[in-house]
């Protein structure tokens, strides 16, 4: 164990560590702060902006009827297209595999504001105004990639033998896949679900495009707020999206290899 | 495996999210390329004549400059991002596996907030009467200009791409074995020269593809040069916003975001292409 990091590296990497997280702190002390202007250090403790948050019909609009919404049904369905994409691709051989996973990884290539453009210039030509299911397609393409990579990683640990095992045993390929397959493929499902549902819940570059004045999502509208110089109200909405995703990649981290996913 | 070939299974499987792709990403950008190549107008969107002109306007001053700043900004921060990263790679990489998971949750938690938010934590620091001035003032200085300029912008977007940069070096470190660097010691290399034979001509596919990586998603940029920027010091990213937006000049900003979409793309293959050809490499060995 004497490949460990020399010391003269340790200044690099604590500066590392506090710049990623400062902004977070900031933002979860701002949060609970008395003062309208955003001051940090706090000069004492309130839950006034966290009643705020609840009383503002836009941020409660925003938070509750847009963002989780949209990030539970894309979390749903990017499981669904995910997982089946992902049994096509490792399962079975044909031609043109190699290029057809390319292709479900695609959208992980493309910048996510150049497909939000592209798709809202696609969305005008056909005259779809924009709402919750605008925004919903577009996620879906985004956040199904990491369904395909967590739940790919999960198949190539398991053995196909298994479900050969169970169909020598008289169950059809459809029933040995849900009462062999699926049932051990939970973690990484789980991971790809929680990851896509994240991926779409803090998602601001699509949104930007694809939100519309009744479906702006909590990022737009933290985007704006900011924009207009807003209240500390922006800080307790972030602090709520900070601890709900802290703890969604906690669970992952706990559950299944979270490298494999992102 | 005979049902499988009378019965193309994975066609359905891989099929409805190859429909969904289809329509949702390969039309979509299909339509991006028809509008760029269709010469603007205030009233009809665009004329139906067929031109060249919205590719050829990339060449003026104004788009000279914009690209020229944007891709500068780029590259100012992946080197930033290297600085930063490749410490903090080597140490997760060689870490105990308990620290290497606290490490891996403190680096990947950030990432997955939304960028606005971090971006928010920024301007709170950095602003006119932010935690850095506070700092300055206290210790009887002159406040600083920190906010809306091209260091607040690198600023932000390294804190956001960092991750990016840490993971895949991380992970190429990770495949050197540990007493491959104690051979090198043991016959008498200080830990540098080491470090420079070793470790770092085994990593270079992992840097080079965090370098890719970080440079084709911050010259895509919008939300950080939007929201700590100068207004007169653009990116290519709130150009495309803009024209699409604001000003509706939709074939202009189909040649803006295409041209940047072969640019993102070529580079993206680079990256894919360094990292597999490393692992092929391993697996040789």
């Amino acid at each position: 164990m004497s490949a460990r990091a020399p010391r003269p590296l340790l200044p690099f990497v604590v500066g590392a560590y506090v710049g990623l997280l400062a902004p977070l702190v900031v933002v979860v002390a701002v949060s609970f702060g008395p003062s309208v202007a955003f001051e940090f250090p706090p000069r004492g403790v309130t839950l006034h902006w966290f009643e705020a948050f609840f009383a503002s019909q836009a941020f409660v609009t925003a938070f509750f009827r847009v963002s989780l919404v949209v990030g539970v049904l894309a979390a749903v369905l990017a499981t669904v297209l995910g997982t089946s994409a992902a049994l096509g691709l490792v399962r079975f051989r044909f031609f043109g595999r190699e290029a057809v996973e390319t292709f479900f990884l695609a959208p992980l290539l493309v910048p996510e504001i150049l497909l939000g453009a592209a798709l809202y210039l696609f969305y005008a030509r056909l005259a779809i105004q924009a709402s919750i299911w605008t925004l919903l397609w577009g996620h879906l393409v985004i956040c199904t990639p990491y369904v395909i990579r967590s739940v790919t990683a999960g198949l190539v640990g398991l053995d196909p033998r298994l479900e050969e095992a169970a169909m020598s045993l008289g169950a059809t390929r459809v029933q040995a896949f849900f009462k062999v397959t699926l049932p051990l493929l939970r973690s990484s499902l789980l991971s790809g679900a929680i990851f896509a549902f994240i991926i779409s819940f803090s998602d601001i570059n699509l949104a930007l495009f694809l939100s519309g004045p009744e479906s702006t999502s909590l990022p737009v509208h933290i985007f704006s707020e900011i924009q207009w110089q807003g209240e500390p109200t922006i800080a307790a909405a972030s602090s709520l999206q900070i601890v709900i995703i802290g703890m969604l990649v906690l669970i992952v981290q706990r559950m299944f290899r979270l490298r494999l996913v992102v | 495996m005979d049902g499988v070939r009378s019965r193309p299974i994975w066609a359905f499987l891989t099929g409805p999210y190859a429909l969904f792709l289809l329509f949702l990403l390969l039309v979509p950008f299909a339509n991006v390329v028809m509008y760029s190549l269709h010469p603007y107008s205030p009233t009809k969107v665009f004329l139906p004549e067929l031109t060249l002109d919205n590719y050829r306007k990339i060449f003026d001053l104004y788009y000279v400059r914009l690209f020229g700043r944007t891709l500068r900004l780029g590259l100012i921060t992946t080197a930033v991002c290297v600085v930063l990263g490749y410490p903090l790679a080597y140490f997760l990489a060689r870490a105990r596996p308990r620290v290497q998971a606290l490490g891996l949750f403190l680096l990947i938690m950030p990432l997955m907030v939304s960028a606005v938010i971090r971006i928010f934590g920024w301007i709170v620091i950095l602003g006119r009467k932010g935690l850095v001035n506070q700092t300055l003032v206290a210790l009887g200085l002159e406040p600083i200009k920190l906010l809306y300029s091209e260091t607040a912008v690198v600023i932000g977007l390294v804190n956001i791409f960092v991750p990016f940069m840490v993971l895949p070096i991380m992970a190429s470190i990770e495949r050197v074995p540990p007493n491959l660097e104690e051979a090198a010691q043991n016959l008498g290399a200080n830990w540098y020269r080491m470090f420079r034979r070793v470790i770092l001509p085994l990593s270079l596919p992992g840097l080079i593809s965090g370098c890719l990586l970080v440079y084709s998603l911050s010259i895509s940029a919008f939300v950080t040069p939007a929201l700590m920027g100068n207004a007169r010091e653009r990116m290519a990213g709130q150009q495309i916003y803009d024209e699409v937006l604001v000003s509706f000049n939709w074939p202009s900003a189909s040649s803006l975001a295409l041209t940047l979409v072969l640019l993102t793309i070529a580079l993206m293959f680079g990256a894919l292409f360094a990292t597999r050809h490393a692992s092929r490499r391993d697996i040789a060995s």
